[in-house]
This record gives structure tokens, C-alpha cells and sequence, in this order.
């Protein structure tokens, strides 16, 4: 019998493509030939915007960047402005940085966990991971005044101090945390139709995560022992005791349990943050007018999707000339292709849910 | 044995049936949004203000927008003051950036309109019409200089 190949659209519309993404899908039958990411109707132009504005007016844009670990971007971008300027940070700003960037990544964890095991069938995980993160944002409520574009972090420490009771809810959520995760893994990771859809289904080896230059929990889930947290500590880092978990054969469940164990590594944080946070002020002399000495700078963090960096060019002015940003989500993207091929038509999505694109930040 | 993780699982959800719910009435009841929420437009205390034009300078987007003139001893007054909210990015700079600290948000919680000009608010009117504070605004020159 004579077949024939064909093309089929998916998204950009498609609710399980994480906003605005569009994959133009080669199918033989119900296998995937080739899976082709069509990007860009996300783009502002991001970058462009913030050459002209100053630093400091260029913190809020990074929040659209990957909306759901904002923390993280907020810390980057700081950090690589502080760098350029040779700030030195107070130190309890340096612990508030800490907990806010991990409450942030275990947010992000949440929602990669939820909308991936709702799109492969199961909602009642989804509305349970809704649940536990509103804890996680009304706690940046509080603090911040903002549930999701923080503008938190800023160059020199935090915009405010925490407000009375926060830290007791902070510890009041981290000591519960054992519970969620007991939930989790009774409702979500025991059960059999989740295992079966993700288990042995598109494996990366970790030479090809290494050469495609995945990074964060898509890396690692290949075996790959990669954080910048330990690789090249950033803040404070290096004074919290904690371990990167790695998966063996990175096959979509290596990708999905490694962020449960992710978010266990970062309630030890918080912990240990919430243990050692010293009183004192929370934001370092910084001049009204940030004016960096020319030169340039790449500051990268750990954020929730892999390794953010921050490219920022000082020409001595308040502009930036040159902004630009590495962003983690983007480059795992490219990897949907080769993991899509060869499986089928179900598991796009699937595969799409363990790379955690968020569009906001693929775009940009 | 296959099917005991979906009795598992399904035994949670049983329980959490038991539980007290987590849903908001929204509509019916406002939700507690804390002291430090960031939303509506600007609440301006005009007699404050010094025109100096620095909230409109930190703004990301441009979506603050202010008149002044300056009167026979060279101070300056208000005579316009715009704030579109359908710009606004919520970013607190220029809140944190008012030298005498005479805007804050006025922290509503939703907006709503037919068209974009229904987000654009002259935070001066809206100042009289909700009481902020007492206004003491010249008239609108011809020639109304930039702040």
C-alpha cells in the first residue's frame, strides 16, 4: 500500500503548548517524523526595549521573560548589574534573595508537574499543584505586592524588607511541604497511567543534552551533574548544603521526578536560609542615577528551567548598550525535535511537558 | 499489582472531599490582598506634589504623564497629571521613586472598560471626586511646560 507523509499544525492555540507555541508536526501515520517549533508570536523584543532603559527600569521586563520563576530573573539580571558595578549586597538582602529565587523554582516545578500530567489526561493533579503554588504567591503577595511580575530584587539587595509574619509563613509552608509532597506522590507519581505514558518514551543520552547545550532539569535528568549553583556559586550559594539530583536515562520520567526532588532540595534551602536570615538592612548604597563603568559583564543563575544568563554591555552611560539574555527554556526547545522523533502522536505533548518551555521566556 | 496506584490516588481525593474548601467567592467577597498590593492608578495628593517629574522619568513605559507650570516665584504647580493604566507595568519605581511621597495606589483590585481610553485616568480629577486631598491646581496655561 502506497502512504505518503503529512504535515500537521499543532498550536499555537493548542492549550497544551504552554502559551503561544506552534510545532508543525511530519507525520507517518500516527508516528512523528519531524517536529519543527515555530517561535515568535510571543516576541517583544525585549532585548531591544531594554537598551533603552535604564538598568534599573530594565528589572520589570525580565519578570515577562519566564513569568512563572520571575525570582529568578529578577536575581539575574541584579546580580549582573551589581557585577558591573561592583556592588557588595547586604547580607540578610543575599538570604531573601535565596528563599524568594527557590520559593520561585518550586512554584515553577508545580506548574511543569501539574500541566504536564493534565496534558496527559489526568486535571485533578493540575488543580492539586494550582492549590499548593497560591500558597507560594500570596506568600510573594505579602512581601512584594505582586502575585507573578515581582520587580523584587533589585540592584543592591530587595525592594523591602519582609513584612511582619512572613517568615513564619514561610516556615509555616516549607514544614508542610513534607505533607504536598506525600500527596504528590500518591496521586500523581504512584499512579500507573502516568508511569506508562512517560516511562522509556523519548530518551536523551547525555551526550546529546550536552551538545544541544540543555541545561537545568533537562540535563540533568540525562545524568549530568550540572548545577551553577555548585558549578559556579552565585549570592550565597556555596553556604547552603543541599544536592543536585540527576536521573539515569533521561527518558521523560527522569525529567518529571527530577523536579519533585528539585522541590525537595529547595524547601532544604529555605530551611537552612530561613535558619541563618541575620537582621540588618536590605538594600546596599546604590546611587539614584546607576551609571556602570564601561565594560561588560555574563552573570548566569540556576532558574527554575535551566541556566539563565544576562549579557549586559556598559558604554558609561545609564543605557545599556548591549542587553541580552540566555534563556534556558529556549535552548531545551530546540531539543523537541530529536526527542519527538520517532514517537508518537500522543507524546509531543508529553515530551513538550518535560522540556517546560515557557513561551514568555522563548520568545521574549 | 497494576490499578493500586489509582485506588491511591483516588483515596486522596476522597479525603480532600472532607476538607474545607480552598476557593474564593470572588465576585461575592474581595479577596484580602495585603497592604502592599500593587494595582488600580495612582492616588495622588496634589497638594504634595512637587512637579519635579521624577515618577514620570522612572516609569518603564512611559505611562505616567504630568504638566507644570511654574508660577511668579519660579515654583512649580501641577496643572496636569495622567496615568495610563493600560501601560502601566505595576513595577512600584515610581511609587518608590516620589521624593515627598505623594503617590501611592489607590489598589483596586480589577478594572474593567469598552475601550483604552477607559484605563487612562486624570489622577487629579480622580483625587476630587474621591477626596485624596484638597487640590490646589492653577487653571491649564497655554503654554504648559514639561515637568
Amino acid at each position: 500500500m502506497q502512504t505518503q507523509k503529512y504535515e500537521l499544525n499543532m498550536g499555537p492555540q493548542h492549550p497544551s503548548t504552554h502559551g503561544v507555541l506552534r510545532i508543525l508536526l511530519e507525520l507517518d501515520g500516527e508516528i512523528v517524523v519531524k517536529a519543527t517549533p515555530i517561535i515568535g508570536y510571543l516576541h517583544r523584543g525585549i532585548e531591544k526595549i531594554c537598551e533603552n532603559k535604564t538598568y534599573v527600569q530594565t528589572i520589570p521586563f525580565t519578570d515577562r521573560m519566564d513569568y512563572l520563576a520571575a525570582m529568578g530573573n529578577n536575581l539575574g539580571i541584579s546580580q549582573a548589574i551589581e557585577k558591573l558595578m561592583g556592588v557588595t549586597v547586604p547580607e540578610r538582602a543575599e538570604y531573601i534573595r535565596v528563599i524568594m529565587a527557590e520559593l520561585s523554582r518550586i512554584a515553577s516545578h508545580m506548574i511543569c508537574i501539574g500541566s504536564l500530567v493534565m496534558d496527559i489526561g489526568g486535571v485533578t493533579g493540575f488543580t492539586f499543584c494550582i492549590r499548593d503554588r497560591e500558597e507560594i504567591l500570596e506568600l510573594f503577595n505579602r512581601a512584594c505586592g505582586a502575585r507573578m511580575t515581582f520587580n523584587y530584587i533589585r540592584v543592591g539587595g530587595v525592594s523591602q524588607d519582609l513584612p511582619e509574619g512572613w517568615v513564619d509563613a514561610c516556615w509555616k509552608f516549607v514544614n508542610n511541604f513534607d505533607k504536598v509532597m506525600e500527596t504528590y506522590n500518591n496521586l500523581i507519581v504512584g499512579n500507573e497511567i502516568v508511569q506508562l505514558r512517560l516511562k522509556d518514551i523519548a530518551i536523551l543520552s547525555a551526550e546529546r543534552a550536552i551538545a544541544m547545550s540543555a541545561t537545568g532539569a533537562v540535563l540533568r535528568a540525562s545524568g549530568v551533574d550540572y548545577d551553577v549553583r555548585k558549578a559556579d556559586p552565585y549570592g550565597i550559594y556555596d553556604r547552603f548544603d543541599f544536592d543536585v539530583p540527576l536521573g539515569q536515562k533521561g527518558d521523560n520520567w527522569d525529567r518529571f521526578m527530577l523536579r519533585f526532588y528539585e522541590m525537595e532540595q529547595s524547601v532544604r534551602i529555605i530551611k537552612q536560609a530561613l535558619e541563618q536570615m541575620p537582621e540588618g538592612p536590605v538594600m546596599a548604597k546604590v546611587p539614584k542615577v546607576i551609571k556602570p563603568p564601561a565594560g561588560e559583564v555574563y552573570h548566569r543563575v540556576e532558574n527554575a528551567k535551566g541556566e539563565i544568563g544576562f549579557y549586559v554591555v556598559s558604554d558609561g552611560t545609564t543605557k545599556p548598550y548591549r542587553w541580552h539574555a540566555r534563556r534556558a527554556a529556549m535552548v531545551n526547545l530546540q531539543l523537541l525535535d530529536e526527542l519527538c522523533h520517532g514517537n508518537k502522536l500522543g507524546d509531543v505533548v508529553a515530551i513538550l511537558g518535560t522540556l517546560d518551555p515557557v513561551l514568555g521566556e522563548v520568545d521574549c | 499489582m497494576q490499578g493500586i496506584g489509582l485506588l491511591k490516588g483516588m483515596f486522596v481525593t476522597i479525603q480532600e472531599f472532607f476538607r474545607k474548601p480552598v476557593t474564593e467567592e470572588y465576585p461575592d467577597v474581595m479577596p484580602d490582598l495585603g497592604d502592599r498590593f500593587r494595582g488600580g492608578t495612582i492616588k495622588l495628593k496634589t497638594s504634595k506634589c512637587i512637579s519635579c517629574g521624577i515618577c514620570m522619568n522612572s516609569c518603564p513605559n512611559g505611562s505616567i504623564k504630568l504638566t507644570s507650570v511654574r508660577d511668579e516665584n519660579n515654583k512649580r504647580h501641577l496643572s496636569t497629571y495622567v496615568h495610563d493604566s493600560g501601560l502601566c507595568l505595576y513595577c512600584n519605581l515610581c511609587i518608590e521613586s516620589c521624593p515627598v511621597k505623594c503617590i501611592d495606589w489607590t489598589n483596586e483590585f480589577a478594572f474593567s472598560g469598552y475601550s483604552r481610553e477607559d484605563l487612562i485616568f486624570d489622577c487629579i480629577d480622580l483625587a476630587k471626586k474621591r477626596g485624596y486631598d484638597v487640590p490646589e491646581v492653577k487653571a491649564t496655561p497655554e503654554a504648559g511646560e514639561k515637568g
